[in-house]
This record gives structure tokens, C-alpha cells and sequence, in this order.
């Protein structure tokens, strides 16, 4: 599945976000998405996830435009978003948060506890994520552990295409080099991962490609193995040298 | 890849998590010894106490504000509250003692309580879920426009529809134990009530936006639908109390359960529910209407002054606000 992003243009008030962003997310690649504070990285995403809604503009997947217009229909196009914040829910358990919205039911009203914590544990074996108990609270983990999590979720809803937010901010060194592995196993599983990251370096080591944003439009691209941090400091920062 | 599979289990979150569970049985073994306690203590000092007539007086005291709780319980663990519940019950005690009066049927006099409760907890929702209004600020200012009204409306008087009229609800008991219709209704309320937030999809949705709705939203559930259903069927729940407490005097009153708000709060609080939200069970509501209904009625045996067992409800709300906010390990700053 290859998305396009069409002269995606989005404002709150007077605050322009993004203006005319084009962006392709090719089959099976990792993109790195790059840019300040308030270069509108994460308002790009959200436009993608449907949390928020694009002024002006197309989406395409696989040359069909379509509409956005809930994280719902996101999740139905295949579009599985991890969020800076995690987004996870602090006082109810791994199981629960892993399934929110997607609960397996019985008699159509009830949720299927068991079959619930099976599939949780199925999933974060795969995953090789160690958590003590799916029925641990999300508020009791650790940082690196939520974050897993909330990789699991996304990965949960069955999408091709996985967005993380700022995945490794919060993390230690240990963890963060953990959440790159299963970024590559992603990768390898045939799914298109876009990250958003501060990090050059990281963002380096573990993409394909990288995009960078500067005051809502598109500063710069290239393939990672093409570009050094230099170049993209100067796009980050505007710096022609 | 390395994966995570290297994530350990440093912070001995098992250990953690038992303790946790552990306290979280504590509140209702606390609960159930301090009803234990407070019955030991009255039933040494009034012979009354320990009868059964007046186990089945408490119950069907505690009945109808036990009906509000269930609502009150369910709104604060979505992360709502709504002050203006006991004003609907007399609204829609008014509303079908008026449309009685007026020659309509029992049946259709009912259905027009529920549906202006119905109609008064709409209203909230569109305040607090449209608007975005604060819900304790959005339900003081209904709660003193319901109540208004109903002065209004009655002109501050009673409307009286006759002490047989659907006396069975209010007043009767059941041939099992002899127990009050009422409470048997409150029980069954309850109940259902329990079972929807322990067990399916909706229950699991208003713990989860009363903890965060942020991360519901982004999941795709329509969080703010959820939360204008709840006010609703809080709302007419309340209605549906306010029609026993109908059938139990023979008369609606504008001033109906006038104050009850901050009794059934405490007793809410007091059986553990988070005033944040996302925490709670009704088994805990269950037993802090029971402990608030146990010291009400021994108070009342022992002759203690009004004032003063107004002093020890403001109390038991203190310590019922003091224990949430160390389960929330914070407090003021």
C-alpha cells in the first residue's frame, strides 16, 4: 500500500500548521519525519490518524483518494498510530488497553475477558515484549514497558501502516535500542512505519528515508544512506551553507 | 532483532501489583468493618438497633438515595458528576403527580416523569458534553434551575395524589424476607448497573474515558456520545427514584430530597470511588449507603440532636474525601 499527501494544508486559528505538505509512504519502508518544535510533524500524523481534519488537500491510498474524518476510518484504511503522549489508559490493565476499542465480545454487549488476556499474551509473546501480567495496571509500568504497549495496540489493530510519535523520547538508552528492534522487525514483518523523531542520529540508523519539515512545509527529503546530520541540520534549521 | 524481550521485570511490578490489589481489597474489607463496628456500637446502646424491623426500616431509607448513587457512581467513574440528580427526582415526582391530577393514567403519568427526567438529564449532557462546561459547575447551576422550577411550578406546595397510589413500589414488602419493594428495586438497579460496568464493552468504555478520554478518542470511540447517554440514564434513574419516594409519601414536593446531593456523594466517596475518575464499584456505593444509612438511623435511636448529626454527616464526608485523596496518594497543593 503506497499513501500520498497531497498539498495537505492545515490551520488552527491564525496558526498556519501545515501549508501544502506532499508526502508519499511507500510499501514496506521506514520514513523518518523530522523537524523543530512546532514544524507540524505531529499535525501531519494526526491529519493521517484522523484526529485531526486537513483544511486543503488530498490523501490517496494506492491511488484511490479518500476521507478521513474519525481515528476511526483511519483504523479501517489500515492507519495504526502510536501518539507522543502513548495514549494509553493509566488505570485499566495491558489487556485492556491493548484491545480498547477492538475488544473481542460475547453475546455482542459483553467483552470475552479470557479470550481478551489470550490474545494479549499472544501478541506480546510475538512481540517479545515482557510485561508481568496482562492484567497489570498501565500506571504501574515502567516507561519502556508503556511504550511497548502501546506499540502492541497499534500493532493490534491489524493496519499495514504504523505512525509513531517521538517513539524513543521518554526512554532510556537501553529501552530505546529495544523499541529500534522491534521498529526493524516491523519493517521486516512488511509494514510502512513512519517515525517521528528530534533525534537525528536515531532517526539515521533506523530509517530508509527522511523527510523534514520547517514552519508547516516540506524542507527536505532523501533517501537516509544518501544524507548525513549536517545536511539535515541546515533543512531543520534553514541554514543554506 | 533483540527485540524487547530483554525488558525485565526490575521493578518487581508483580509485587507492586499485589500490593495494590491488596489495598484495593482492604477499602471493602475497611468498608465492611466499619459497618460492622458502627452496628456493634449502636446495638449496645439502643435495644432498638439490632431488631429486624428496623434492619427493614433502614433499607427502605436508604432505598431511594441508594437509586441516586448508582447514577452518581456511574457519572463519577466516567469522570462526570451531576449535583442536580436529586432536583430531577422531584421534578419527575412533581411532573407525574401533576399529570395524575390532571386525569391521565397511572401508566402515562409515570411515563411522563421519566421522560422529563429524561428531558432534565438531556439538557446536562448538552451543557457539559456541547458546551464543555465543567460538569459540577453545569449541574449547580441545573440543579438550582430544576429545583427553582419546581417551586415554581407548584408555587412551593405539595401535590398530593393519594397514599394507595402505587403503594406496592413505596411502601410494600416482598413475601421473601419481607424485605421493602423498594430496596429490591434498588438492589435490582444496582445490580444491572454492576454487571454493565464489570462485564461489558460500555462498562469497560466509562472506566476508560473517566480515566482518560484522550486515549478513547484516539481509538475511535465516541466518547462524547457516551457521556451524554450516561447523564441521560443517570437522569432517569433519578427519575425513577423520585416516583418510589412519590409512592411511598402520596405526595411530590418541590423540596424533595433537598440536600441529599452531599449524603449520596459522601456515601460514594466513602465506598471508594475515584473523584477523578476511572475508579470505583458499586459494591463499594453499596456499602457506604449502608454505613451512611446505619450511623443516620442509630443517631436517630439515640436521640442525637438534628444539628449534631448534621455535624457527623459533614464528618463522614470529610473523612470519605480524605480517603480518596489518599488513594490517589496526592491532595490539595
Amino acid at each position: 500500500m503506497t499513501i500520498h499527501l497531497k498539498n495537505i494544508s492545515k490551520s488552527f486559528g491564525n496558526v498556519v500548521a501545515l501549508k501544502d505538505v506532499s508526502i508519499s509512504l511507500n510499501s514496506s519502508e521506514v520514513l523518518g519525519l523530522l523537524g523543530d518544535n512546532g514544524a507540524g510533524k505531529s499535525t501531519l500524523i494526526k491529519v493521517l490518524s484522523g484526529i485531526h481534519q486537513k483544511d486543503t488537500g488530498s490523501i490517496m491510498f494506492d491511488d484511490k483518494e479518500v476521507t478521513i474524518e474519525d481515528p476511526r476510518k483511519s483504523q479501517a484504511l489500515g492507519v495504526a498510530t502510536v501518539y507522543q503522549d502513548l495514549s494509553l489508559v493509566e488505570l485499566r490493565n495491558v489487556s485492556q488497553n491493548i484491545f480498547l476499542g477492538l475488544e473481542p465480545r460475547k453475546a455482542r454487549f459483553f467483552i470475552n475477558k479470557q479470550q481478551m488476556d489470550s490474545d494479549a499474551k499472544d501478541l506480546l509473546k510475538k512481540l517479545q515484549i515482557n510485561i508481568p501480567s496482562v492484567r497489570s495496571q498501565v500506571e504501574n509500568l515502567s516507561g519502556g514497558q508503556r511504550q511497548s504497549i502501546a506499540i502492541a495496540r497499534a500493532i493490534a489493530r491489524g493496519g499495514d501502516t504504523i505512525l509513531l510519535d517521538e517513539p524513543t523520547a521518554a526512554l532510556g538508552v537501553e529501552q530505546t535500542s529495544q523499541v529500534h528492534g522491534l521498529l526493524r522487525e516491523l519493517k521486516d514483518a512488511g509494514k510502512t512505519v513512519v517515525v517521528i523523531s528530534h533525534d537525528i542520529k536515531e532517526v539515521l540508523n533506523i530509517v530508509d528515508r527522511v523527510v523534514v519539515l520547517r514552519q508547516g512545509t516540506v524542507a527536505g527529503e532523501g533517501y537516509s544512506k544518501d544524507l548525513n546530520q549536517g545536511t539535515i541540520v541546515d533543512w531543520i534549521t534553514g541554514v543554506e551553507r | 532483532m533483540t527485540g524487547l524481550q530483554e525488558l525485565r521485570d526490575r521493578d518487581s511490578m508483580e509485587y507492586i501489583k499485589k500490593k495494590l490489589k491488596l489495598v484495593d481489597s482492604w477499602t471493602l474489607i475497611g468498608l465492611l468493618a466499619t459497618l460492622f463496628v458502627a452496628c456493634i456500637f449502636f446495638s449496645t446502646q439502643s435495644e432498638y438497633f439490632f431488631t429486624t424491623r428496623n434492619f427493614i426500616n433502614i433499607s427502605r431509607a436508604i432505598s431511594i438515595r441508594g437509586i441516586l448513587a448508582v447514577s452518581v457512581t456511574m457519572l463519577l467513574i466516567s469522570g462526570s458528576l451531576d449535583l442536580s440528580l436529586a432536583a430531577v427526582a422531584a421534578a419527575a415526582s412533581m411532573a407525574t403527580a401533576s399529570l395524575m391530577i390532571s386525569g391521565y393514567s397511572d401508566i402515562q403519568s409515570f411515563a411522563g416523569g421519566i421522560l422529563v427526567g429524561a428531558i432534565l438529564g438531556a439538557i446536562n449532557g448538552v451543557i457539559v458534553v456541547k458546551f464543555r462546561i465543567p460538569p459540577i459547575i453545569a449541574t449547580l447551576g441545573t440543579l438550582l434551575t430544576f429545583r427553582g422550577l419546581g417551586y415554581v411550578f407548584s408555587g412551593g406546595d405539595s401535590i398530593v395524589i393519594g397514599a394507595q397510589t402505587w403503594a406496592y413500589l413505596g411502601r410494600g414488602t416482598s413475601p421473601f424476607l419481607n424485605l421493602p419493594v423498594s430496596f429490591l428495586v434498588f438492589i435490582s438497579i444496582l445490580s444491572f448497573f454492576w454487571v454493565l460496568l464489570n462485564y461489558s464493552v460500555v462498562g469497560n468504555y466509562i472506566y476508560s474515558i473517566g480515566s482518560d478520554p484522550d486515549p478513547c478518542r484516539y481509538v475511535g470511540i465516541n466518547v462524547d456520545k457516551i457521556r451524554f447517554t450516561l447523564f441521560v440514564f443517570s437522569a432517569v434513574i433519578a427519575a425513577f427514584g423520585g416516583l418510589i419516594l412519590l409512592s411511598q409519601g402520596g405526595t411530590a414536593q418541590p423540596r424533595a430530597l433537598q440536600g441529599a446531593e452531599l449524603d449520596i456523594i459522601a456515601a460514594v466517596l466513602l465506598g471508594g470511588v475515584n473523584l477523578r475518575g476511572g475508579k470505583g464499584s458499586l459494591v463499594g456505593t453499596f456499602l457506604g449507603m449502608c454505613i451512611i444509612g446505619v450511623i443516620n438511623n442509630g443517631t436517630i435511636l439515640l436521640n442525637v440532636p438534628a444539628y449534631w448529626q448534621m455535624v457527623f454527616r459533614g464528618s463522614i464526608l470529610i473523612i470519605a474525601v480524605t480517603l480518596d485523596s489518599f488513594r490517589k496518594g496526592g491532595g490539595y497543593r
